[in-house]
């Protein structure tokens, strides 16, 4: 971190092949996404109960499990953070956790939209959408709590706790939830009947579909990634150019 | 040992000035009795209708109280740089977690229970029972021990008034569910077989995690 | 395929839109946030470089 000016050459050219994987991953996501694009809407079946509606659940599913992994990737990172203090970790903590909240939202977004019709109202108490709605908040402190810390350097231990913190209280909330639920339970049209009655070729288009979003995950990542280093860089640079 | 005479010497110094100044159990008291007023405009619709939503209201008060009650502790601390006198006491910083979670549990246990023969009047609450306060205090340990933790957080942000809600509130959830649940269960009276197999261990399995969890890494939380 | 409800249309393309207008968003501020940061990072290196080469030229920024 210290000698910027003095870098070697390899960690230029290595940082260059970075940015090609990133070019190539891109390319790769785009592909993958015109092809789920074309399974989603020509090949997969329209579902006998829900219709066309009922493939909303392919962006959706794939894109909540995806959130998780970013939280995962977030927790893991915030303990290598407090335990190795270096920033390579944080600003992957970071990454993921901004990455998280984006597919959070999206699957929260997509799951108010697809419930309307099928359950005839955009939002249920039920315990997947109240524990998602809470991950969101979760995570939305995480981020606003780097925001809010006096120095960065707080900020990046702070919001590491958070996220660990998070990814422990998130298992304990789905599972309070789901007591509650159970004791008093409602009418919850719920999508088990679409997920019950999932022909192969449905499955096989959620994997694939999975695949693809896991490609677009794994692009925003690095892409979130290397933008935090860039931006590192240069408020180095700035600091120094005024200390000077 | 030295960790719990740390906790102590912390605790009785939050007792002490609180028993001399009055402030966070005097203004609980309010913004508490002010909370049930609030909801009773907010949602009373016909007489008697508060009944089945009580327990909801008892322990959104209580939360809402919690956050004031926790906020109130560590900002009195930034007064006069008690804070800094505080880290650079010669205890450890789970001794100065431990302490100061068990001052916010003292006041916060205080309060609630001077609120709740107020509440049962005003809310029209069935049965006031021992499962009730034991409730209540499992659900406070809870309160106390993350509504301590974010607030060391939030104490050191200038927006720490918003702050330390959104950090406690979405962690908190559980506790509220399973207080609200339970005290459902034991104001009503009937059988409480759920309260003791499934709340009640809801809740210390809650508190325990959390008394682990949160001494642990509140260390990293004043440092730098 | 037309005998299902087409009141659910519009929600499935609702959904898809969000999605994508969404994640286009996203990428594009990321990758234009970075074109930009890189942009002020090579112009900075740069008058860095030319600072230390002429020698004692305290940088005002």
């Amino acid at each position: 971190m210290a000698a910027i000016a003095g870098r070697p050459a390899g960690k230029a050219s290595w940082q260059r092949g970075l940015r090609d994987a990133r070019l190539w991953l891109l390319l790769i996501t785009a592909v993958l996404m015109l092809v789920d694009g074309y399974l989603i809407f020509m090949v997969a079946p329209t579902d006998a109960v829900l219709g066309h509606v009922q493939r909303i659940f392919y962006v959706h599913v794939p894109i909540s499990i995806l959130s998780f992994l970013g939280f995962l990737i977030c927790a893991v990172a915030g303990i290598g953070y407090l335990i190795r203090r270096t920033e390579r970790w944080d600003r992957v903590a970071h990454a993921s956790a901004e990455v998280g909240v984006v597919f959070v939202t999206l699957a929260l977004v997509t799951g108010i939209i697809w419930a309307r019709p099928v359950w005839n109202a955009w939002w249920q108490w039920e315990p997947r959408l109240t524990t998602t709605l809470i991950l969101w908040f979760i995570y939305v402190a995480y981020l606003m709590i780097r925001q809010y810390a006096p120095t960065p350097q707080q900020g990046r231990t702070w919001s590491a706790v958070v996220g660990i913190i998070g990814f422990v209280d998130v298992p304990i909330v789905y599972y309070s939830v789901q007591w509650w639920q159970s004791i008093h339970p409602k009418q919850v049209i719920g999508p088990e009947a679409a997920e019950g009655a999932l022909e192969p070729i449905m499955a096989q288009i959620l994997v694939f579909s999975l695949v693809a979003t896991l490609a677009l995950f794994t692009y925003l990542l690095l892409e979130r990634v290397a933008l935090r280093g860039i931006e590192d860089r240069l408020s180095q640079l700035r600091r120094e150019g005024n200390t000077d | 040992m030295e960790l719990l005479r740390g906790a102590l010497t912390v605790a009785w110094k939050d007792v002490r000035l609180e028993l001399r100044s009055r402030e966070v159990i005097a203004s609980a008291l309010v913004f508490g009795l002010i909370v049930v007023v609030v909801f009773n405009f907010g949602l009373n619709r016909a007489p008697g209708s508060l009944a089945p939503v009580a327990p909801g209201l008892l322990w959104v008060a209580y939360a809402f109280i919690g956050v004031l009650a926790m906020n109130r502790a560590f900002t009195r601390e930034l007064e006069h740089g008690g804070l800094d006198g505080l880290l650079l006491a010669p205890i450890s910083r789970d001794a100065v977690f431990l302490g100061k979670m068990l001052g916010s549990l003292a006041f916060m246990l205080v309060i609630e229970a001077i609120l709740l023969p107020v509440f049962a009047v005003m809310l029209d609450l069935p049965t006031l029972s021992p499962t009730l306060g034991l409730v209540i205090l499992l659900a406070t340990v809870g309160f106390a021990t993350v509504g301590t933790f974010f607030a060391g957080i939030a104490v050191q942000t200038r927006s720490r008034e918003i702050l330390l809600p959104v950090l406690f509130f979405p962690v908190v959830v559980p506790v509220i569910i399973a207080a609200v649940e339970a005290s459902a269960l034991a104001l009503q009276g009937g059988p409480m077989t759920a309260v003791w197999t499934r709340w009640a261990p809801l809740l210390l399995v809650f508190d325990a995690l959390y008394l682990v969890i949160c001494p642990w890494i509140f260390g990293f939380v004043f440092e730098g | 395929m037309t005998e299902l409800p087409p009141t659910n249309l519009p929600y499935l393309f609702a959904a898809f839109a969000v999605v994508w207008v969404v994640f286009f968003i996203y990428a594009a501020y990321m990758s234009w946030r970075r074109q930009s940061a890189q942009r002020e990072l090579d112009e900075m290196r740069e008058s860095n470089g030319q600072e230390s080469g002429s020698g004692g030229n305290d940088g005002g920024g």
